[in-house]
């Protein structure tokens, strides 16, 4: 694109937004692993090894890898519902899915502990058979997919929507059957997206603090999330322990991000032929 | 195979889109559904397509009540204004699609389905572009996959919802011929959406003329260009002008003129008129007529187009031709065949 703008404010706008990028993100992340490093190779080795930290990676890990698949399912679910069809409700469910953005992530937390803790609602039933859901892994996941919901549907609503109904109708009146349409001509056109928003959903809930605390208990090495982790170092004034731990965190950011750019590197063309 | 549907009535929330339609269409016909925009026209193709149901009213094909039947059931061909192309899909696989959903006790092998892909681009004239995605095409090109798209199932009905909507005049010409020899070679029986009323009478069999949800007429082009059935067809087709006129003893009088009235008998009174282009002659002032001033004179090939102003300020297109008139000068329009209907 050619642009008639003079020189020195393309140069501006440049250094400006360069040097936001460097001070609020490149900048922070550099402190991160100076951080973790600062006391040699052997002690970030020793901190990333140790029994609790390798437990609270390992429960993020689980948590993501139920919390993401699941709001994947109700997050195509509940765009597919809102851009296919028109139903009574509809707006309702529009700004119900925005909900857990607008609310804090601590008075999610909260909500889930006054339904199923044990003063809550739904407590003495759940004790009742025997089933613990908070300062357990269960409530740990539950807090985790409310806080994670939006980032699925918000990315894929307004995508399906402006896709419209035809390539659906198209596929139906060629023969196809409902799982067909979906598979093979809805899935293809809003991959992207969907990986988008994958993506951010699993970064949020890897990362996720304030409502996984509420609902945690905070017991070491049972329902300590990475992020939970990290606080209790910081809060021991563990230092290089914390910001060795959280340079893990902060690396699957970046394979993350890594791996989306790969993906559109390698199928650049069928995004160009997607128009998407 | 027969198209017929009766008494179809279709609402959207408080909006009338189909009001008690009743239609046939012939084995083999190609017939437009004419009308302006919100007329229903839409509507009532996606009804017969199983793209939308009716609230009322039946839909059958060849004598087989199909409404309840979904599109996928009802072999019928839908190319969309659009064209619906699949992007994300190469040329070849977009019209292979109709083959490869097919139960796999039905489903061509891989072979056939590629031979019949060949052939269905041969048939829309775009051998070896198999391999572009949908993005790397022109419109006209777009258009003709669509169309081998839908006819790769072999449907009985093919339905074109605006099919030359978003191409340039040139193009649209062409693909209208190209068009109508694929219906015939491939004896379908199919129907289109347009609103213009050139490529109706153009290309169509039949017209059928649609307004506020309800067929005005259902005719042959000539039928429906020289006898309009109601006010409305007169009005919409052909670039009339109106005037209000009375109706007496089956003629018309009209500015001082008395005429026959070659639109259907209606009973005494006061009526409209309707007056085409070609339909008035040319008077000098004073004569009985419509008193007008020349506005414009443009001279085409055979004819003279003669814009002239009306007593109350309307523009009326004449074509005639070649007389001797300049611009500003006063002359009477004397109607020469008028269509007049109750008002």
């Amino acid at each position: 694109m050619s642009t008639r703008e003079p020189r020195w404010l393309r140069w501006t706008l440049i250094v400006v937004a360069l040097a936001f990028l460097i001070v609020n993100l490149a900048l922070p992340l550099a402190a991160v692993f100076a951080g973790a490093f600062a006391k040699g190779l052997a002690a970030y080795r020793t901190a990333i090894v140790e029994h609790d930290a390798v437990a609270a990676m390992k429960l993020t890990l689980t948590v993501a890898a139920i919390a993401v698949p699941l709001n994947i399912v109700f997050g195509v679910a509940a765009s597919w519902a809102v851009a296919k069809f028109d139903f009574p409700g509809k707006s309702i469910l529009i700004s119900l899915i925005d909900l857990p953005l607008s609310v804090s992530p601590v008075v999610s937390g909260l909500i889930y502990v006054l339904l199923f803790g044990l003063q809550g609602w739904g407590g003495e039933w759940l004790r009742d058979h025997d089933i613990k859901l908070i300062f357990a892994v269960p409530g740990i996941v539950l807090a985790t997919m409310f806080v994670t919901f939006p980032f699925v549907a918000r990315e894929l609503i307004p995508l399906m929507l402006e896709q419209g109904r035809t390539d659906e109708e198209a596929a139906r009146s060629l023969g196809a059957s409902g799982w067909q349409t979906f598979a093979r001509v809805t899935l293809p056109n809003i991959r992207w997206g969907l990986l988008y928003g994958v993506l951010l959903c699993n970064a949020r809930a890897m990362g996720e603090f304030g409502a996984v605390s509420v609902v945690s208990g905070h017991i070491r090495g049972l329902t300590n999330t990475l992020p939970l982790h990290i606080e209790i170092l910081y809060n021991e004034y563990n230092y290089v322990a914390a910001f060795a731990v959280a340079s893990l965190l902060a690396g699957l950011a970046l394979v993350t991000l890594v791996a989306k750019s790969a993906l559109e590197w390698r199928f650049g063309d069928q995004i160009a032929g997607g128009g998407h | 195979m027969t198209v017929a549907v009766a008494d179809l009535t279709k609402r959207f929330r408080d909006h009338l889109a189909l009001d008690s339609v009743t239609l046939d269409v012939r084995p083999g016909e190609f017939l437009a559904l004419l009308g302006p925009s919100g007329s229903g026209k839409t509507t009532l193709l996606r009804i017969i397509g199983g793209l939308d149901f009716p609230d009322a009213g039946t839909v059958s094909f060849a004598g087989e009540d199909v409404a309840g039947r979904p599109a996928r059931d009802r072999r019928v061909g839908f190319v969309f204004q659009n064209y619906a192309l699949f992007r994300h899909m190469r040329v070849a696989d977009n019209i292979a699609f109709g083959l490869t959903v097919k139960p796999r006790s039905q489903r061509p092998g891989a072979m056939a389905i590629a031979a019949r892909v060949d052939e269905l681009l041969a048939l829309v004239q775009l051998p070896g572009l198999g391999r572009r995605y949908p993005a790397q095409l022109s419109g006209g090109q777009r258009q003709r996959v669509a169309l081998a798209r839908a006819l790769a199932v072999d449907p009985a009905v093919l339905l074109l919802d605006e099919p030359f909507g978003a191409l340039d005049a040139k193009v649209r010409n062409d693909l209208r011929r190209w068009l109508r020899g694929v219906h015939a070679q491939m004896g379908l029986t199919s129907i289109f959406v347009t609103h213009d009323q050139d490529e109706a009478l153009d290309l169509a069999d039949r017209v059928a003329v649609m307004n506020n949800g309800r067929i005005e007429q259902v005719d042959t082009p000539d039928a429906v260009y020289n006898r309009p059935a109601t006010a409305f067809v007169a009005d919409f087709i052909g670039n009339a002008t109106r005037f209000d006129c009375r109706l007496s003893d089956g003629a018309v009088e009209l500015a001082g003129v008395r005429l026959p009235n070659t639109a259907p008998p209606a009973p005494d009174g006061p009526g409209v008129a309707f007056v085409r282009p070609h339909e008035f002659a040319i008077a000098s002032a004073g004569t009985p007529g419509l008193a007008a001033t020349v506005r414009r004179v443009t001279h085409t090939a055979a004819m003279a187009n003669v814009e002239a102003v009306l007593a109350d300020g309307r523009v009326v297109d004449i074509a005639t031709a070649t007389v001797a008139v300049d611009a500003g000068a006063a002359i009477t329009l004397v109607p020469t065949v008028v269509r007049a209907y109750p008002a």
